[in-house]
C-alpha cells in the first residue's frame, strides 16, 4: 500500500497555492463571479443598515414632539429591502450555478482522467475510494468554492461594516462592544476544528458501515451457508456502536459550543447596555443609538460563526481538492507520444488510404514480437526477464503452467495495459510505443476469466464489442460461440436484462456472452485468458470448433487448464517463474517428455490407476472415439 | 430471536413511533428543557427593555410586564445607579439558557443516535434473513443507500427539526401572551404576515418537492455509472471504448447539473420571496411602532422588545424550507427503509424437528420441481438418492440446473413442490440454520470477507486452532501458497489486502468447507478455475477423507467425477441419465460425448505412453 487510499490525511494549514489551483476551475464562470462578489457585499451593507435605520426611526419620533412625518424612512426601508432581496436572489442563483457547474466539469474531467490512465494505477486503489474522488470530493470542492467564498465575504464585509458604524456611532462604546469579538473568533475557531474532527471520525464509522453492508449482501449465500447471521450482527453492532458514540460526543461538542457564542453575545450587549445606559442618561448618548448598539451586540455572533466554518471546511475540503487535483494531475503511464500524436494529426484524416491506420501505418497486424521483455509490477518482484517471442498473423499461441508463472502478464503486455519495463515489444517490427494507443486496443478482443458484463440486455452487451453492429450480426456472433440458444430461452430472449454485473445469468453464461462480444469486435489479436472454465465440456468442444475458423488469419493468445482448448494451438508455451521452459505443438510436447508431459500426464495416470480407462478401453474401442460427436 | 417473521407494512409515522419507543422519554427532556431555553430569552430582552424605558428614559412606571421585571430587580432608582446590574443578569441568564441548551442537545442527540443505530442494526440483521429470492431481485446500491444515506437523512431530521418545529410551536405559543399583554396593536400588527409567509412556504415546496426526489436520483446515476465503468474497466479497456464511456457518462453529469440548477433556480424564488416577506414583517412592525411612539401610545423598550420577540420569531419562519424539506426527505426515506422490513424473512418451520443423535448424511430428493419466478422451471421432476457417505457428481450443460440443486438442499430457496428429505426428515421441517450447519459448501464464485486469509478459513469452524487451519488449507493445496504471502494467513484478503485469483479464491473457500467437517460437502464446480494439476492433488487429497462423508461434486472435468460413487447428468431441469461412471460411459448419450471429447486427448496420452514405454 503505497499511499493508504482510504486513510485520509489532512494537513493542518491551509495550502494557498492549492486553492488557487482549485480556484482555476472557477475562470470559465468569471461571469458567476462578479455578481457573487457584488451580492455578497450589498447584503452584508443591507444587512447592516437596517439598524441604521430602526436607531433613525427611534430617534426621530423620540426626539420630536409632534407628529413626525415616517415617509422618508419608509422609503429608505423599502429600497433597502429591495436590494436586499434582489441580492439574495441573485447570490444564490450565482454560487449555487457555480457550484453545480464546477462539480460538474471537475466530475467530467476526472471520469475522463480515468479513462486514460493505466492499469497499474487501480492496482492500489480500491474502486469505493475512486467513486468518493468522483461524487462526494467534488461536490465538496465546488461547494466550498461557491458558498464557502459567498459566505465569507458575507460575513467580513458584515463585519468590517458594523465595526465601522459602532465606531463611528461612539467610540469608546464601540470599541468596548468590538472588544468581544477577537475571543469570538478563537472559541468559534476552536470548536469548529473539533466538530471537525469528530464528525471526521463519524464518516469514517460510517464508511465502515456501508462496506460492511456492502459485504453482508454481497456475501449473503456465503454467511446463510455458514450460519453466520449472529456473528456478523455481533460485528456490525459493534461498528453501530461506535458510531454512535461518535456522533453523541459531537452532538455534545456543539451543545456546549453554543451557550458559549450566545453568552458572548449577551456580554456584549450587556457592556452596551450598562456603559451606554450610563451615557444616555448624562446625555452623550441617544437612545435610539443604545437600540442599535444592543441590536449590533448580538449581531456577531453569525457572520463570526460562518467565517470560523469555512476556514475550517477549507482545511477538511482541503484534503478533497488534494485528492481531486492528483486525480488530474496524474500524467497517463501509458499513452501516446509526442511523435504517435504528431502522426495521428498528420493522417487521422477520412482521406488516408484504406490499408492505413489513423497513425500512417499499415492497418494490417502482420507480426507481434517481444524482443528481451522484462516486467515488474510497482512492487518490485521480477515477473518477466528477457522474454523473447515472435507470433505471426494466423498463429494460436497457448500459454500453459502453475498460476502465479506470468502467463496474465504475458497478455497484459501484449494488450499493452502494461508496459514492458526492459526490452521491446514490437508490432510489424514496429516499436508498439511508436504505434496509437487507441487504435492498438481497439484491434484487441479480450475473454476474461471473471467474466463482466454491464447491466443492461444481453444483446447491449454483446454490442459493446462493436457499436454499430446489427442485430443479425449480433445474432450470428452468439450463433458462433453457441449462446444463442440459452439466450433465446431467456425471458425476453435478446432483450433480457442481465442485471448488475449480469449477476442473473450464470458464470458459464456470462463467459459465452463475452464471447461472442469480443467476437464480433472482429479483432486482429484475439486473447482468451481461462475463458471457457465455467462453460460445460460439450458447449466447449462446439466453441473450440467455431474458434478454428475465427483463428484463422489473427493473432491468438489462449491461457487454460484444459487440454482440449489447448492442444489445437499452433504452439503451446510452457511458462513458469517467467520464462519459457518448454515450446512446440502439442505432439512435440508429448513426445519430449518434459514438464508439458508431467503436466498432463500426471491427470491421466490417475485415472488410469483408478482402472477407469480399462473399463472405457473394454467398453469401447479407442478407433471409435471420434470428436465430431 | 422468536419473532423472526414478516411484520406487516407499517405506515411511515407508525413505524417512526415504533422506532422510538424507549427514546420518547429523551425526547420529553429535551423539549421541556427548551421550553426552559425559550423562556429564558424571552425574558432576557426584557430585562434590556425596562431598564432602557424606566431605568435609562425615565418614563412612569406603567401597569406593563416590563415594569414587574424592573420591580424584581429592585426599582427603577436601584437600577439606575447600578446599571451594570441588568448587564450583569443578562449574562447570567444566557448563561442558564445555555445549560439548558445544553440538557437539549444531549438528550436530542441521545434520542436520534440511538433510534438511527437500532435502524441499523435492525435492517442489517432483516436483510441477512431475508431469502435469497428477495436478494435476487434487489440492486445492492439501492439497498446500500437505503440503509446508510437513508438512514442519516432521517437521523438529522430527528436530532434538529423534531426539536425545532417543538420550538417553533413552543416560542409562538408562550411569546403570544407575552406580546398580547405588552401590547395588544403591536401583537396584530406582528403576526400580519406570519400565515401568509407559512402558507407560502407550505405550498411552494409541495409542489417542487417531487424535484428532490429527481435530484437524487439523478445523482444515483452518476454513482451508478462510474461504479460500472470502474468494476468493469477491463472490459472497457480490452473494446477500446473510453470515448463510448465518457460519452455516456456525460449524460448523468448532464441531468444531475441541470436537475439541480433547476432545483435551484426555483429555490431561490423561494428564499428571496420569503425574505421578502419577512423583512416587510419586520419593516411593519418598525414602522407601525414608531407611529405610536410619535402619537405617545407605545414606549421605545416595548417597541424594542417586538423587534427582539419578531427576530426570534421569524427564523424558524425563515427555516421552515428548510424543515419541510427534511420531513419530505425523510417521509420518503421511511418509507423506503419501511419496505425493507415489511419483507417477509425466511420461513421458519411450524413444528421444529431437531434430529437426534449425530446426522449421518443421507439425501433423497423425490420429484423436486422449482422455477424462479414466472419463467420455466430450472428444475422439473428431479428423483436420486444419495447415501450417507456416498459421492454424487452432477453433470450438465450451463444452465441445466446443477447449481439450483445445491441452492435447494441449503433452502436458500423453497422448492415448489416433490420433496428433499436430510437423513429421513422433509427439509422443511427442519430449523433452516441447522440444516445449513450440517453442509460444508464450495461455491462457483466464492466469496471471501475481507477479513485475514487465516479468518476466513476459521468462519468454517469457530475456535479452530491454527494448526487445524493449515491442515485444511494443506489439504486444500493452498498453504504453501499462502505462506508465500509476506503475512501468510494474517494477510488481508479483498480490497485492501492481496488480490486472489480465481483458482487462489476457490481454494481459501474449500479450506473453510474442509475445516467445518460437516456431514455433507457440496462443490459447486468449485475447482474449475485450479489447474489441472493442483486439482489432481486436491481431489487425491480429498479421496483420503472419501466415505467418511457425502459429497455432491458439480464438474465439468470427468476427472473431478471419474470416482463419485454415483453420477446424474443434468439436461433443462430432469435428469437425462444417471448411474456409475462405468455405467455411463457404456451408454449412448451426454455422459459418454462428454467422456468421449475429454478422452480422446487422455487417449493419444496413453498411446504415445505405451509406444514408448
Amino acid at each position: 500500500m503505497k499511499d493508504e487510499p482510504q486513510e485520509d490525511v489532512f494537513s493542518e494549514r491551509l495550502d494557498l497555492g492549492l486553492w488557487a489551483r482549485v480556484f482555476g476551475h472557477a475562470r470559465p464562470y468569471k461571469r458567476l463571479l462578479v455578481p457573487l462578489a457584488i451580492s455578497a457585499v450589498v447584503i452584508a451593507l443591507c444587512d447592516a443598515t437596517f439598524a441604521l435605520v430602526t436607531r433613525w426611526a427611534v430617534d426621530d419620533v423620540v426626539g420630536a414632539h409632534s407628529a413626525v412625518n415616517l415617509w422618508p424612512h419608509v422609503i429608505v426601508y423599502a429600497v433597502l429591502t429591495a436590494a436586499l432581496i434582489a441580492s439574495v436572489w441573485v447570490f444564490i442563483n450565482s454560487a449555487g450555478g457555480l457550484a453545480n457547474h464546477m462539480s460538474h466539469d471537475i466530475r467530467a474531467e476526472c471520469f475522463k482522467r480515468i479513462q486514460q490512465l493505466e492499469f497499474a494505477y487501480f492496482d492500489h486503489r480500491p474502486t469505493g475510494w475512486l467513486i468518493s474522488r468522483l461524487t462526494s470530493d467534488c461536490d465538496k470542492l465546488a461547494r466550498i468554492i461557491s458558498w464557502g467564498t459567498l459566505d465569507l465575504v458575507w460575513a467580513v464585509c458584515l463585519i468590517a461594516v458594523i465595526a465601522v458604524i459602532l465606531v463611528a456611532l461612539h467610540p469608546v462604546l464601540g470599541l468596548l462592544v468590538l472588544s468581544v469579538v477577537p475571543p469570538l473568533v478563537f472559541i468559534s475557531a476552536f470548536f469548529q476544528k473539533k466538530l471537525l474532527l469528530s464528525s471526521r471520525e463519524t464518516r469514517k464509522y460510517n464508511s465502515m458501515i456501508t462496506a460492511s453492508f456492502a459485504e453482508a449482501l454481497q456475501g449473503l449465500r456465503t454467511s446463510k451457508a455458514l450460519v453466520r447471521e449472529k456473528e456478523n450482527l455481533g460485528e456490525f453492532q459493534r461498528l453501530s456502536s461506535s458510531m454512535y458514540e461518535v456522533s453523541i460526543q459531537n452532538a455534545l461538542q456543539s451543545a456546549v459550543y453554543i451557550p458559549i457564542v450566545l453568552t458572548l453575545g449577551s456580554l456584549a450587549a450587556g457592556i452596551a447596555l450598562w456603559r451606554g445606559g450610563v451615557d444616555v442618561t448624562g446625555g452623550k448618548l441617544s437612545l435610539g443609538t443604545l437600540v442599535a448598539f444592543i441590536f449590533y451586540a448580538g449581531q456577531f455572533f453569525n457572520p463570526v460563526n460562518q467565517i470560523a466554518q469555512v476556514l475550517v471546511q477549507m482545511q477538511g475540503a482541503q484534503a478533497a481538492g488534494e485528492r481531486v487535483l492528483s486525480l488530474l494531475a496524474t500524467v497517463p503511464g501509458i499513452r501516446d507520444s509526442e511523435a504517435v500524436r504528431q502522426r495521428l494529426e498528420e493522417w487521422d484524416k477520412p482521406d488516408r488510404p484504406a490499408d492505413l491506420a489513423p497513425d500512417g501505418y499499415p492497418r494490417e497486424i502482420a507480426s507481434l514480437e517481444f524482443r528481451h521483455v522484462d516486467f515488474s509490477y510497482e512492487d518490485g518482484e521480477p515477473v518477466l526477464r528477457d522474454f523473447n517471442l515472435t507470433v505471426d498473423a494466423g498463429q494460436t499461441i497457448a500459454l500453459v503452467g502453475a498460476s502465479g508463472g506470468g502467463k496474465s502478464t504475458i497478455v497484459n503486455l501484449a494488450a499493452r495495459f502494461y508496459e514492458p519495463t526492459g526490452g521491446s515489444i514490437l508490432v510489424n517490427g514496429h516499436d508498439l510505443r511508436d504505434r496509437s494507443l487507441e487504435w492498438y486496443q481497439s484491434n484487441l478482443g479480450i475473454v476474461l476469466q471473471g467474466p463482466h458484463l454491464f447491466s443492461g440486455s444481453v444483446r447491449e452487451n454483446i454490442r459493446y464489442g462493436r457499436l454499430d453492429a446489427t442485430d443479425a450480426e449480433i445474432e450470428a456472433a452468439a450463433l458462433s460461440v453457441n449462446a444463442d440458444g440459452f439466450i433465446r430461452a431467456l425471458e425476453n430472449g435478446y432483450d433480457t436484462d442481465v442485471g448488475e454485473g449480469g449477476n442473473r445469468l450464470s458464470t458459464g453464461q456470462k463467459q459465452l456472452v463475452s464471447f461472442a462480444r469480443a467476437l464480433l469486435s472482429n479483432p486482429r489479436i484475439f486473447i482468451m485468458d481461462e475463458a471457457t472454465s465455467s462453460i460445460d465440456t460439450e458447449t466447449e468442444q462446439l466453441i473450440q470448433q467455431g474458434l478454428k475458423a475465427i483463428f484463422k488469419g489473427r493473432i491468438s493468445f489462449v491461457i487454460a487448464h484444459r487440454l482440449s482448448t489447448i492442444r489445437t494451438a499452433d504452439r503451446i508455451l510452457v511458462i513458469e517463474k517467467g520464462r519459457i521452459l518448454e515450446s512446440g505443438t502439442h505432439d512435440s510436447l508429448i513426445a519430449a517428455k518434459g514438464h508439458y508431459h508431467a503436466l498432463y500426464t500426471h491427470q491421466f495416470r490417475q485415472e488410469r490407476d483408478a482402472g477407469l480407462l480399462e473399463s472405457v478401453h473394454q467398453s469401447q474401442p479407442a478407433q471409435q472415439i471420434s470428436p465430431s460427436t | 430471536m422468536a419473532n423472526r417473521q414478516s411484520q406487516p407494512t407499517a405506515a411511515p409515522l407508525a413505524l417512526l413511533w415504533q422506532l422510538m419507543r424507549g427514546f420518547r422519554g429523551q425526547y420529553a427532556w429535551a423539549i421541556a428543557a427548551l421550553f426552559v431555553f425559550t423562556a429564558i430569552n424571552y425574558i432576557t430582552p426584557l430585562v434590556a427593555s425596562a431598564t432602557i424605558d424606566f431605568a435609562i428614559s425615565g418614563k412612569p412606571a406603567e401597569n406593563v410586564p416590563t415594569t414587574r421585571i424592573l420591580a424584581l430587580m429592585g426599582g427603577a432608582d436601584f437600577v439606575k445607579e447600578r446599571l451594570w446590574f441588568p448587564a450583569l443578569l443578562m449574562v447570567a441568564l444566557t448563561m442558564i439558557a445555555g445549560v439548558f441548551n445544553y440538557v437539549k442537545g444531549r438528550c436530542a442527540a441521545r434520542a436520534s443516535d440511538g433510534i438511527a443505530r437500532r435502524l441499523k442494526d435492525r435492517l442489517y440483521d432483516h436483510l441477512q434473513h431475508l431469502p435469497a429470492s428477495y436478494h435476487d431481485r434487489a440492486e445492492t446500491g439501492d439497498l446500500i443507500q437505503r440503509c446508510t444515506s437513508d438512514v442519516e437523512t432521517l437521523r438529522l431530521a430527528l436530532s434538529t427539526q423534531v426539536v425545532e418545529v417543538s420550538n417553533a410551536t413552543l416560542l409562538v405559543l408562550t411569546a403570544l401572551p407575552i406580546m398580547v399583554l405588552l401590547d395588544g396593536r403591536m401583537t396584530l400588527v406582528s403576526f400580519t404576515l406570519v400565515l401568509p409567509i407559512f402558507l407560502f412556504g407550505y405550498f411552494y415546496i409541495a409542489r417542487v418537492k417531487h424535484l428532490f426526489r429527481e435530484v437524487d436520483e439523478a445523482e444515483g446515476q452518476v454513482t451508478r455509472v462510474v461504479q460500472e465503468n470502474l468494476t468493469g474497466l477491463r472490459v472497457v479497456r480490452a473494446f477500446a471504448r473510453q470515448e463510448f464511456e465518457i460519452d455516456k457518462f456525460a449524460e448523468p453529469n448532464k441531468l444531475y447539473r441541470d436537475r439541480s440548477l433547476k432545483l435551484l433556480r426555483l429555490m431561490s424564488w423561494y428564499w428571496s420571496t420569503s425574505d421578502l416577506f419577512v423583512v416587510t414583517q419586520q419593516g411593519l412592525v418598525l414602522f407601525t411602532g414608531a407611529w405610536f411612539i410619535s402619537q405617545g401610545t407605545l414606549t421605545v423598550g416595548t417597541l424594542f422588545a417586538f423587534i427582539m420577540f419578531l427576530n426570534m420569531l421569524l427564523w424558524p419562519v425563515r427555516q421552515m424550507g428548510r424543515t419541510l424539506t427534511d420531513f419530505g426527505k425523510s417521509l420518503v426515506a421511511l418509507t423506503r427503509m419501511g419496505e425493507i422490513l415489511a419483507e417477509p424473512e425466511e420461513s421458519a418451520p411450524d413444528v421444529s424437528v431437531l434430529p437426534k443423535g449425530p446426522p449421518a448424511g443421507a439425501i433423497e430428493v423425490r420429484d423436486l420441481v422449482f422455477g424462479h419466478g414466472e419463467g420455466p422451471a430450472a428444475i422439473n421432476g428431479i428423483s436420486f438418492t444419495v447415501e450417507a457417505g456416498e459421492t454424487l457428481a452432477i453433470l450438465g450443460p450451463s444452465g441445466s440446473g446443477k447449481s439450483t440443486i445445491m441452492h435447494l438442499l441449503l433452502r436458500l430457496y423453497d422448492y415448489q413442490s416433490g420433496s428433499i428429505r436430510f437423513d429421513g426428515h422433509e427439509l422443511r421441517d427442519l430449523d433452516r440454520q441447522w440444516l445449513r450447519s450440517q453442509f460444508g459448501v464450495v461455491m462457483q464464485e466464492p466469496f471471501l470477507f475481507s477479513k485475514s486469509i487465516g479468518d476466513n478459513i476459521r468462519l468454517g469452524r469457530h475456535g479452530a486452532a491454527s494448526d487445524e487451519i493449515s491442515e485444511a488449507a494443506r489439504v486444500a493445496d493452498i498453504h504453501d501458497t499462502i505462506n508465500g504471502f509476506p503475512s501468510g494467513y494474517a494477510t488481508l484478503v479483498g480490497e485492501r489486502g492481496v488480490t486472489l485469483s480465481g483458482g487462489q479464491r476457490q481454494r481459501v473457500a474449500l479450506a473453510r468447507a474442509l475445516l467445518q467437517d460437516a456431514p455433507v460437502l457440496l462443490l459447486d464446480d468449485a475447482l474449475s478455475a485450479v489447474d489441472a494439476e493442483t486439482e489432481a492433488t486436491i481431489l487425491d487429497a480429498l479421496r483420503r477423507r472419501h466415505g467418511k462423508r457425502t459429497t455432491l461434486v458439480i464438474a465439468h472435468r470427468l476427472s473431478t467425477l471419474a470416482h463419485a460413487d454415483k453420477v446424474i447428468v443434468l439436461e433443462h431441469g430432469r435428469i437425462i441419465q444417471h448411474g456409475t461412471h462405468e455405467e455411463l460411459a457404456s451408454q449412448e448419450g451426454l455422459y459418454r460425448r462428454l467422456w468421449t471429447i475429454q478422452n480422446s486427448i487422455e487417449n493419444e496420452l496413453l498411446e504415445t505412453a505405451t509406444k514408448d514405454p
